[in-house]
């Protein structure tokens, strides 16, 4: 019996053409994500390279002055991506995944983008979690619009009813086939995506294959809650679509909308003005102001006196400190007015589920604005670091050579999120719960 | 053909989708969503512009109220570009979001344009904006093929196309009347918006309808009802020519899902794949390769100004470079920044063009998919597109130049080059004063047609060729 509905799901022409062209544009998805990592790691080998021809380079050309070295000398910390990175971009094309910084000022050079073609961007990358969230809810609406519907316009629905014991059984089976076939696919992708992309087995894969198992689930209920209403095919097509262009279109746009408007980020400006103000005001005011406040900032360089000349290396990284001293309330508004934006959008995620799939891939692929944050973050710890190791050298005017440089190798992020497996799945199930109590409602009038 | 029965089925076809209760609520959604957009263009068209331009004269006083100093102290102090949102981006936020806002000029040095709308997103962009024009190139289609889809199929389920036949209409006056009847419906919801744009201009004091903007406005209402001419017609042919009004429906949407959502999105990946494009350390490193081979002019040993010294020397008839009658280190810095900054366009331009190229690959394929036509057209003159973006990033640029080549100048022309005891080099602050701020401009209408000649030559081809469509193809429709 199965088998037969099956065989009979599978006669129709466009079910299968259907079915071919979702496989090959989730396969070509995969190969973007592939590509993606690929040219990261290329990139990652040409900073390593760079970074130890760079430093030998200027080593060479200012041994003498340590100052002047690290004036020019620029050290890389890497954001590397997670390889579930290759299935949900996320913000991963907008911000930067590398920062090559000097021991100057950071504000000035902590948010510099990559480069990047702003009309990509704004297409949006074709990813896995793309393919997830559009289109396998299209092809579930295109199975399910007619599930009732075209028995009744064609007349065969009489015969059902009559020669079935359960017409409610015999839905369910219609719909058991068309659940069965869509997540057979959807493991196929899967599959090649962990062959391909050599995934490993983790606890983030395992939530991401739940989540998007979850998010089809919410769209099947979805969809059987409207044809068990029993409309015309017409209608059902009309209000299934119209609701995937609400959820996947109108409603994320609306609240990206409401967001950018409600929370703009005047500070990320005003941290650039003032890094270069704080900075640079301080060549033409006394010197020991700036010196005074650098010894508050850093008690333990006190016993280094500011030697009696024009210009010395101890009062110009005082200056450059001054830059980031000044600007760092600037930094820490801009930093609080992000984390509102994300905050909000979480929130605003839980009902809505096209929008809690794609937030939460982005968690589960380290690829969404929280990583960039971290990035920012740990960045700020990278720079203090090599102040902290530089600083006394510069201070006490050692020589270049006498510095190991060879350990100066590009440093990598150290990203350790927790993930919560109950807040990426509970709210898509209990939507889904939900829609499959109003089914059966309807269900029982048949 | 008689316009007369043309106007009635027109009329009757209007009549006819204000009955079902539906179109109410399709309307008002639309009207909500309208509200919004325009809403929510006009405020961020207004709070930006007020923050950057600020932020633009908070920088400015600060560049002003530099006491005397060293000019090359002026050079490294720099400035910034803040680039402005162009008036019709209220209409179309093309590519806004996702071009930078920002840039630190100094000497020496090109840094990136910072702060995005997109790098400060929590992800949720992906999903897009909602904008006048958005609403216009994703929704207005979709509610078009909504509102025609019955156009012809329902009348031939109903029988109700044989009596129209019958009674003396022909086939190319009934569906010249559909379309005409589905363009008017079109515009029903069309007019809002372009009358919207225009309110807004009129109520906020910053918005002005200069002539330029005026261009652009009515460009931008001709390249939309032409575009709707296209939907309109490919309607009411595939309403024709499906056999039941589901089938004309599952095609329709089936269209709209593939040339406004697939479509775009697959091209601009094809293009990224086939025209890779450098990463900045890629970028960097090139570009440090080319300075070093043809001049480093902070590097002391560096042969091209050891020549370029001696040359000099030669010229003047002295033995040192403290007996040029200029500045010999501002000399020097001039020359390092003509070269530096000479490579770095060439490069700069040569990733622009691979960009280009990169978005071609979409452009061309207006001419298999109108979405993308009337989206370059729309972008360019709302002046958000890609060459507007180009542009700032030159004009930006250009103005770094200059500031770091005026203080070149001043340094050769007022800094000595011996150095007198207790006597600081300094020029007077009124300096700073004479050089004019950064001043953004945005490109001209002209310039502007000028790049999407392409997507305006794919679109009137799309009108011509579907109404020469639509009058052939009415002598092949079957009544059955």
């Amino acid at each position: 019996m199965y088998i037969l509905f099956l065989k009979q799901f599978l006669r129709s022409r466009a079910v299968v053409l259907s079915l071919i062209l979702i496989l090959v544009i989730g396969v070509i998805s995969i190969l973007i994500g592939e590509q993606f990592l690929t040219r990261h790691e290329k990139t990652v080998t040409e900073v390593t390279r760079h970074q130890q021809e760079h430093i030998t380079r200027n080593v060479n050309f200012h041994n003498d002055d340590l100052g002047l070295l690290l004036y020019y000398v620029r050290f890389t910390l890497i954001n590397a991506p997670n390889p579930l990175a290759a299935l949900s971009i996320g913000q991963r094309d907008v911000n930067p995944s590398i920062q090559s910084v000097t021991i100057r000022n950071l504000e000035g050079q902590r948010y510099d983008t990559d480069l990047t073609n702003p009309s990509n961007l704004q297409a949006g990358n074709l990813d896995l979690g793309f393919v997830i969230i559009y289109l396998f809810p299209l092809l579930i609406i295109a199975f399910m619009y007619d599930l009732l519907s075209a028995e009744q316009e064609t007349g065969t629905w009489r015969l059902v009813a009559v020669q079935s014991t359960s017409t409610r059984r015999y839905i369910w089976t219609k719909v058991s086939i068309r659940a069965l076939l869509l997540y057979a696919l959807l493991i196929i992708l899967f599959s090649v995506a962990i062959l391909k992309l050599s995934l490993p087995l983790s606890g983030a894969l395992l939530l991401f294959v739940l989540l998007s198992m979850l998010y089809l689930a919410f769209w099947f209920a979805l969809c059987f809650w409207i044809v068990s209403f029993q409309h015309h095919s017409n209608i059902n097509v009309l209000t299934l679509l119209s609701l995937w262009v609400v959820l996947a279109i109108l409603l994320p746009a609306s609240v990206n909308n409401f967001l950018t408007n409600r929370y703009p980020v005047p500070e990320a400006l005003s941290t650039m003005v003032q890094q270069r103000d704080g900075y640079h005001e301080k060549w033409d005011m006394d010197k020991s102001g700036t010196m005074s406040k650098f010894y508050e900032h850093y008690p333990q360089y006190r016993k280094y006196a500011l030697p009696d000349e024009d210009f010395s290396w101890l009062w110009y990284y005082a200056m450059q400190q001054a830059g980031d001293d000044d600007a760092h309330q600037f930094s820490l508004a801009m930093r609080e007015k992000i984390g509102q934006r994300d905050r909000s959008s979480h929130l605003l995620a839980l009902v809505i589920p096209t929008m809690h799939t794609q937030l939460q891939f982005n968690e589960l692929a380290q690829t969404g604005l929280s990583n960039h944050l971290d990035f920012l973050d740990q960045t700020y710890g990278f720079h203090e670091q090599l102040r902290l190791h530089f600083y006394p050298k510069i201070f006490e005017n050692a020589l270049a050579n006498e510095e190991d440089w060879g350990q100066f190798r590009p440093e990598y992020l150290d990203e350790h999120r927790e993930i919560d497996g109950f807040d990426t799945l509970l709210p898509p199930l209990l939507l889904t719960l939900l829609l499959f109590v109003f089914t059966t409602i309807n269900l029982r009038r048949i | 053909m008689q316009s007369h029965t043309i106007l009635l089925i027109a009329r009757q076809f209007w009549m006819n989708t204000f009955k079902p209760r539906a179109i109410y609520l399709i309307m008002l959604l639309m009207a909500l969503m309208l509200a919004y957009a325009a809403y929510s263009g006009w405020k961020h068209y207004t709070t930006q512009n007020d923050i950057r331009t600020h932020y633009q004269q908070v920088a400015r006083e600060s560049w002003e109220n530099n006491p005397d100093k060293h000019p090359h102290r002026m050079a490294h102090y720099g400035s910034f570009a803040f680039r402005l949102k162009p008036p019709l981006s209220l209409f179309d936020f093309g590519l806004e979001s996702f071009t930078g806002n920002a840039v630190f000029l100094e000497s020496h040095k090109q840094n990136t344009l910072n702060f995005s709308e997109a790098s400060f997103s929590t992800g949720l962009l992906r999903f897009g904006e909602i904008s006048m024009a958005m609403l216009l190139q994703i929704l207005l289609p979709l509610i078009i093929f909504f509102l025609g889809f019955t156009a012809v199929a329902t009348e031939r389920e109903n029988g109700t196309l044989k009596i129209l036949l019958i009674q003396g209409a022909s086939w190319k006056e009934l569906l010249l009347g559909k379309t005409l009847g589905l363009m008017a419906l079109a515009l029903l919801f069309f007019l809002p918006v372009a009358v919207s744009v225009l309110l807004l201009f009129t109520l906020t004091d910053d918005l002005v309808l200069t002539s330029d903007v005026g261009g652009r406005y009515a460009g931008i209402i001709a390249a939309y009802l032409l575009f709707f001419l296209v939907i309109s017609i490919i309607t009411v042919l595939i309403s024709t020519f499906s056999i039941s009004s589901k089938d004309a429906l599952v095609r329709l949407l089936a269209i709209w899902l593939f040339l406004a959502i697939l479509l775009p999105r697959t091209t601009q990946a094809l293009g990224n794949y086939f025209y890779p494009s450098p990463s900045k350390v890629e970028f960097e490193a090139a570009l440090e390769e080319d300075l070093l081979k043809e001049g480093d002019s902070h590097n002391p040993d560096d042969s091209h100004f050891k020549a370029l010294k001696d040359s000099l020397l030669q010229t003047h008839q002295v033995s040192s470079v403290e007996e040029l009658p200029f500045n010999y280190s501002g000399f020097v810095m001039r020359e390092g920044e003509r070269m530096s900054a000479h490579i770095y366009d060439r490069h700069l331009q040569k990733l622009l063009q691979t960009y280009q190229q990169q978005n071609n690959f979409t452009r061309l394929t207006a001419f298999i998919n109108p979405f993308v036509a009337v989206k370059g057209i729309s972008m360019a003159l709302a002046g958000t597109d890609f060459e507007s973006y180009a542009d700032f990033q030159r004009q930006s640029e250009a103005y770094r130049y200059q500031l770091a080549q005026q203080m070149n100048e001043l340094q050769m022309e007022y800094i000595s080059n011996t150095q007198a005891h207790d006597e600081p080099q300094v020029i007077s602050r009124d300096h700073w004063k004479e050089f004019p701020d950064f001043q953004h401009q945005f490109i001209t209408i002209n310039r502007a047609l000028r790049s999407e000649t392409l997507s305006i030559i794919a679109l009137l081809v799309w009108s011509v060729v579907a109404i020469v469509l639509l009058l052939t193809l009415s002598q092949k429709a079957k009544a059955l």
